[in-house]
């Protein structure tokens, strides 16, 4: 059942995107669009796009960086660990519920060291593996995605975001658990 | 709340690192200008500089450092070199070998990755080219600001990289939607899903461009395309900002938009199943319908976290 669900949306995102091109171009030559250079037209805002961004990231990933650096994670896991303790999480992927949100390559390496650690296909090792899976980078879809719009009063999609985040990883707990007891 | 927790951030941050720094100041941590005995054997000898590696005893080690080393001993490849007045310098690279504390003051040493100082004894020992040598560290401090510092650094120029690396990406889907809108397909998509995006986003006309953008920006996070996805989600964003009364504020639509991206829903997560069939797992795939369900927690709370926080006085437009 997984292999066939597995085979099915890897063909379509194989297909996806060389068949998207091909509409769109051949659905624009048929409406009698000028095709290359709405294309260019459309292009130029890429580079405009890309550039205003850079403040809002550099902001959020320097914060980023300062709070891994410090190593005050460490703090929080020990304030949090008697709550995770009392939902059956194991003491060693508190961390990398608390990086998700904040740093992509960060959680990824964590994860990769909690499957190297205790096995890959472990209770924690799965486990990682399905946190990283629940969830996205928050904070940096949020600064790119405001920063692209000159947006940095983001009024409530900040607390819903990791409301959002919290309740994938209890979420990836809870079905792991399941798979595993 | 943004504003809250990047102030935060970096506080906690600074004030932790110095804490720490302040912290194993006083306690000694690093044992600056005591000496530790290790066995050096040598492996070759050129033009005063002797390389070779020297060997350190488990219960030298945990009593200098009040540490818990498990391993009996370890090796570590030193070079060491006689200066014109005569005295001995050493290098020591840091390697997986290494004690934890180690690898961490060799961040903040004055070489990163490796350890130096002088030697203060050598004494040739029964065995040929075996010495017993006396090692004096470098004095190593302020160890978590410095890596604050460097952080701080790091972290910005990453932050351009990220930024400049989008522009071809950007610049590709750009042209390629601007083709799609002008044609006319764009509106198409729109009336297809008009159904769930007008309860999902009432503020936004439900044949707006933006709409068409959205969709095509959660499928592609669906199909895992990341590289699709960024730009058309950023288009969106231009689109929902064009209906923005308030410059510089989000508005619903856009935070809703947000926590659909931010929970991250992907039928297929890529990433990790490519790292876990790496490391031999022996079902990668096992993970697939748990993230799924995860990530559906993580949307369904977050639609609903969005709905209600809208609607709540300190998150209104006005403030």
């Amino acid at each position: 059942m997984i292999e066939q669900f597995k085979n099915i949306v890897n063909i379509i995102s194989a297909l996806a995107i060389p068949l998207m091109v091909l509409l769109f171009v051949v659905y624009g030559v048929y409406k009698k669009v000028k095709v290359y250079e709405k294309f260019i037209e459309g292009s130029k805002e890429g580079f405009d796009v890309a550039i205003k961004i850079i403040p809002y990231l550099v902001g959020m990933l320097v914060a980023i960086g300062i709070f891994r650096a410090s190593g005050a994670m460490d703090v929080l896991v020990a304030i949090l660990q008697p709550i995770t303790n009392l939902i059956g999480m194991p003491p060693e992927t508190l961390p990398l519920a608390l990086l998700r949100p904040l740093s992509g390559s960060g959680s990824l390496g964590l994860m990769s060291e909690l499957m190297n650690t205790h096995g890959v296909d472990s209770f924690i090792g799965v486990l990682a593996s399905t946190m990283y899976g629940s969830s996205e980078t928050t904070f940096y879809v949020l600064a790119v995605y405001f920063g692209s719009v000159n947006i940095s009063k983001t009024r409530h999609a900040v607390p819903a975001g990791l409301i959002a985040d919290l309740f994938g990883m209890l979420g990836a707990l809870l079905i792991v658990r399941l798979l595993y007891i | 709340m943004l504003n809250y927790i990047w102030v935060g951030l970096i506080i906690i941050g600074i004030i932790s690192a110095g804490g720490t720094d302040i912290y194993r100041e006083v306690n000694d941590t690093y044992k600056n200008g005591s000496i530790i005995v290790g066995m050096f054997t040598q492996n070759s000898n050129l033009r005063g500089e002797s390389k070779g590696e020297v060997e350190f005893q488990k219960e030298n080690i945990n009593l200098h450092y009040n540490g818990n080393l498990t391993q009996q001993s370890f090796n570590q490849p030193i070079a060491i070199t006689i200066q014109k007045d005569g005295s001995r310098k050493f290098v020591i690279d840091v390697n997986d070998n290494s004690p934890q504390l180690w690898k961490e003051m060799s961040k903040g040493s004055s070489a990163t990755g490796k350890l130096s100082g002088v030697i203060s004894n050598m004494l040739l020992t029964e065995k040929e080219n075996v010495y017993q040598i006396n090692l004096a560290i470098e004095k190593i401090n302020y160890l978590k600001l410095k890596a604050v510092t460097n952080a701080a650094f790091d972290y910005a120029g990453t932050a351009v990289t990220l930024a400049l690396g989008l522009i071809g990406v950007m610049a590709l889907w750009l042209g390629i939607m601007k083709i799609a809108d002008e044609a006319g397909f764009l509106k198409i998509v729109t009336k297809l899903v008009s159904p769930i995006t007008r309860r999902l986003f009432p503020d936004v006309p439900p044949d707006h461009p933006a709409v068409a953008a959205m969709v095509m920006n959660i499928s592609a996070n669906m199909l895992g395309l990341n590289n699709a996805a960024t730009p058309m989600g950023l288009k969106a964003m231009e689109e929902l900002n064009k209906l923005n009364t308030k410059v510089g504020t989000a508005t619903n639509a856009m935070c809703t938009f947000l926590v659909i991206n931010t929970a991250g829903l992907t039928l297929i997560p890529a990433t990790v199943l490519a790292i876990r069939s790496a490391m031999g797992s022996s079902n990668p795939g096992i993970i697939i319908a748990p993230s799924i369900f995860g990530a559906g927690c993580a949307t369904v709370a977050g639609l609903v976290a969005v709905k209600i926080l809208q609607r709540m006085k300190r998150f209104s437009i006005e403030k």
